[in-house]
């Protein structure tokens, strides 16, 4: 038996539905998306060649700024120190004051800038140290880490 | 008259795919961190950063006394279902580095670390780089000053 085709001529499937659930899909993936994704950055850091690949030797570097970082109150605040200067605690914005003096009376700005901080410090307190040396135009920023024998963890 | 829905419903498909995609790749990478804020931090792309593994450093769910390593690789996929110990994160990036070597390509480590995490556990992966001849790391943080401070 042959069956005729017929064509499905002026009868139009109904999108109105399809359109709803894809709106609806639509709007949870908007809202869904992370809009912090717009407000973060990154720091970077170049590690000193010399100290890899290997057993993480030790390198000797003499940098003109040194700071330094040490734990208040488990955590709550950072003692900052440059060169051996107290500038007191959470004394982001002295350190920044300083390495733009430092700056302006001609410092190098590529010679490295060397954070060591203490291990117990929060990672805020260090970025916020590296945040002062970057704003204050300083480029190479390297971590003070302190040496282990291999396998040995925090 | 109709009117004719095919193009919007073209143009909608579009963009769910985009933004299944999108949040897919970023949810790694975006892993539920409190980032420090920074206000000298550059905005990227996340193309511009290249081949990369990425370390997240966050806490434990019983403070900050351990931090869990979590690794993703450069398509932000994670390498295991589990937390890594400090020297399994050595390994790993000594091996991506390997990898990285042979097909001449240059590897970044991007630390991404809960801003209250201690200096220690940034120190072990700083070293684990250091070992396994990584010396590019980037440290992602929130644009801006401190919630504390700018207000």
């Amino acid at each position: 038996m042959r069956r005729s085709w017929t064509p499905a001529g002026d009868t139009v499937p109904n999108l109105a539905p399809m359109v709803d659930v894809i709106m609806v899909l639509l709007v949870f993936f908007l809202l869904g998306a992370t809009f912090d994704l717009a407000t973060q950055g990154v720091l970077q850091t170049e590690l000193d060649p010399r100290s890899g690949p290997g057993g993480g030797q030790a390198v000797e570097i003499n940098p003109q700024i040194r700071i330094g970082l040490g734990d208040v109150g488990h955590g709550r605040a950072a003692l900052v120190t440059v060169n051996q200067e107290v500038l007191g605690r959470n004394a982001f914005d002295a350190l920044y004051r300083y390495l733009d003096d430092r700056r302006r009376a001609g410092a190098d700005t590529q010679n490295a800038v060397v954070i060591g901080a203490q291990t117990t410090v929060r990672w805020k307190h260090v970025v916020q140290a590296m945040d002062a040396a970057v704003r204050a135009g300083f480029e190479n920023i390297q971590f003070a880490v302190s040496l282990r024998t291999p396998g040995q963890e925090p | 008259m109709t009117l004719n829905l095919a193009p919007m419903v073209d143009v909608m498909m579009c963009l769910i795919i985009f933004f299944l995609l999108a949040t897919k790749l970023a949810d790694l990478e975006q892993y539920a961190v409190d980032l420090p804020w920074a206000v000298s931090a550059r905005e990227v792309d996340s193309s511009e950063l290249g081949r990369r593994v990425t370390i997240i450093i966050r806490r434990a769910e019983d403070g900050d006394v351990v931090a869990e390593y979590v690794v993703a690789d450069w398509d932000g996929r994670q390498v295991t279902d589990r937390v890594l110990t400090p020297a399994e994160v050595g390994r790993l990036l000594a091996d991506r580095a390997r990898r990285a070597e042979r097909s001449d390509e240059k590897l970044r480590c991007v630390v991404r670390a809960d801003r209250e995490v201690m200096y220690r556990h940034i120190e072990v992966v700083l070293r684990a780089c250091g070992s396994a001849g990584i010396s590019d790391i980037v440290f992602p943080a929130n644009q801006g000053q401190p919630p504390e401070e700018a207000s």
